[in-house]
């Protein structure tokens, strides 16, 4: 074994002895710390479950088109036709949704039977879900939409990709928020370990007077701060990943009943295993970069 | 092995508490610093460790000019020098045999030889059996040895001790003056501050005087024990 690895091992044996030796001040750190990383951690849960989401809708915009009630089958088929053989190149699917089978959709759904019962007929037009292909969707789909609007016995043109568009920018600022947010907790961090290690440093003056005395380049009387700061980030930041997924459990047993009533499946789930190795990884390295920081202000006697 | 060339040392206020120093020390000698409380013995110790600099003048120790140090050879420089201050400086969250093992560590030893080699210097110093006990738990003698024990267990050619009797009755000071004795005739240059005249007294060495800022030569003196007291040899 080289004489810089003996060293690390004795410097990470030094750091763990430091910690045990004050359990209740380093539990009460790493819970600072653990606390602080648990919030962007679960933000970026959030974010990164509901981005799939996002993709996934604005990769299928839809155009509905509503008929007029008076409209016949007959008429509804002929537009859907004209749609496939007139715009051939802008669309990938065209699909018929008859007002019979839309009430009977309707009233499948407990929410909306009891008050679609009282109604004498069916007051539901006959409805076309025209799903675009190709690029620059955005503008192609509101000229389409445009066009529709004009022809016979179209009543309503509804863009389903506006609120596709307005969920991408919720996501935008949510995701900015949340770098801020990541930024505040960073300084945040940065200040949790700066403030331990420069209490560590004081409290061990005399060992680093009589390491100097010895010998010790300022690098082995670093070490073992620079591994207090690593390895309490990196107990926090798994600590915060353990918290944010027990958090998981019942945040998604209530955002299943929520996402229930709009028929749909969604869950938060923590990032990939490799996104948080990385997550871990940064946070030691904030921890290590925070302790040299400190270290170098605080052991200058 | 140690040169001072007009040094000159001061603290702030122009007051010099070293002035116009000038003396050599050869390999292998045994060296009183001499002088009052006050005097600067601990100041040109701590110059010719490596720990303060001086405000003017040159000091080589093995051929290396101290106050030109760079911060990075600092410490390599220190390695070559056992320094063992007025106070110890024992690390009591450690047993001795831990206080010993830390030089080794610092140095990069492997784990085995350096527990070896620090068994043999705490049983060299008489602290055999006495290596799980915490500094705190040692009489200021067996402080002192331990103190001593850190100091030699990387072997220097060059050993500085600060006041080593200060606080030891008559019987523990000579004991630990023996030890230092015995090191000495094993080739190590010693240099010993001291302002106790009884124990400076007791032993065949060359005597270095301050006071007033000055370092007068007393040369060589007879020991008290075989008669002639303070008799100046050379």
């Amino acid at each position: 074994m080289s004489p810089l690895i003996r060293q690390h091992r004795y410097a990470l044996g030094v750091t763990l002895r430091r910690l045990v030796s004050q359990p209740f001040s380093s539990i009460a750190n790493f819970l600072v710390i653990m606390l602080a990383l648990a919030i962007p951690l679960l933000g970026t849960a959030a974010l990164l479950s509901l981005q799939p989401v996002a993709n996934h809708l604005a990769a299928d915009p839809e155009i509905t088109v509503f008929m007029k009630v008076d409209a016949t089958a007959n008429e509804t088929a002929a537009v859907a036709e004209r749609i496939k053989r007139d715009h051939k190149g802008d669309i990938s699917n065209v699909r018929v949704i008859g007002r019979d089978k839309a009430l009977s959709d309707l009233k499948a759904n407990p929410a909306y039977a009891e008050a679609l019962a009282v109604l004498p007929g069916n007051p539901l037009p006959d409805a076309i879900v025209v799903t675009l292909a190709g690029d620059d969707l955005s503008a192609r789909a509101k000229r389409l939409a445009d066009t529709l609007k004009t022809w016979s016995k179209v009543d309503m043109v509804q863009l389903d990709s506006a609120w596709v568009q307005r969920l991408e920018a919720i996501l935008r600022f949510a995701r900015t928020g949340l770098l801020l947010l990541g930024a505040v907790v960073a300084v945040a961090v940065l200040a949790a370990v700066f403030n331990t290690v420069r209490m560590q440093a004081l409290s061990q003056r005399e060992e680093i007077g009589v390491a100097r005395l010895v010998g010790a380049t300022e690098s082995f009387v670093r070490r073992p701060f620079l591994y207090l700061g690593a390895v309490s980030c990196a107990v926090s930041a798994l600590g915060a990943i353990g918290l944010v997924a027990l958090a998981l459990d019942p945040l998604n047993a209530a955002l299943a009943d929520l996402a229930r009533t709009y028929g749909a499946e969604f869950a938060l789930r923590l990032p990939e295993p490799a996104w948080l190795a990385v997550f871990v990884v940064a946070v030691a390295l904030l921890g290590a970069f925070s302790a040299r920081w400190s270290v170098n202000r605080n052991t200058r006697f | 092995m140690i040169e001072f060339q007009q040094v000159y040392k001061s603290y702030g206020r122009g007051i010099d508490t070293l002035a116009d120093v000038n003396f050599g020390i050869a390999a292998g000698e045994f060296v009183f610093v001499s002088g009052p409380s006050g005097a600067g013995k601990s100041t040109l110790l701590k110059m010719i460790s490596g720990l303060d600099t001086p405000t003017r003048g040159t000091i080589l120790v093995n051929g290396q000019n101290v106050g030109k140090l760079q911060g990075r050879a600092r410490p390599y420089f220190r390695r070559a020098i056992g320094t063992i201050l007025q106070d110890v400086h024992l690390l009591n969250d450690r047993n001795a045999f831990e206080n010993v093992l830390l030089p080794l560590i610092v140095t990069g030893h492997a784990r085995h030889a350096a527990e070896k080699r620090a068994h043999a210097a705490i049983e060299r110093v008489g602290l055999g059996g006495k290596e799980q006990l915490r500094p705190e738990e040692l009489s200021g003698g067996d402080q002192q040895r331990l103190a001593i024990a850190r100091a030699i267990v990387n072997r220097p050619a060059l050993l500085i001790v600060d006041e080593p009797t200060a606080n030891l009755d008559r019987e523990s000071a000579q004991r630990i003056a023996e030890v230092f004795r015995d090191f000495n005739q094993m080739g190590v240059t010693t240099l010993i501050a001291t302002h106790d005249e009884a124990l400076i007294s007791d032993y065949a060495s060359r005597v270095l005087h301050i006071e007033g800022g000055r370092v007068m030569d007393l040369g060589t003196r007879v020991p008290r024990k075989t008669g002639n007291r303070h008799e100046v040899r050379a």
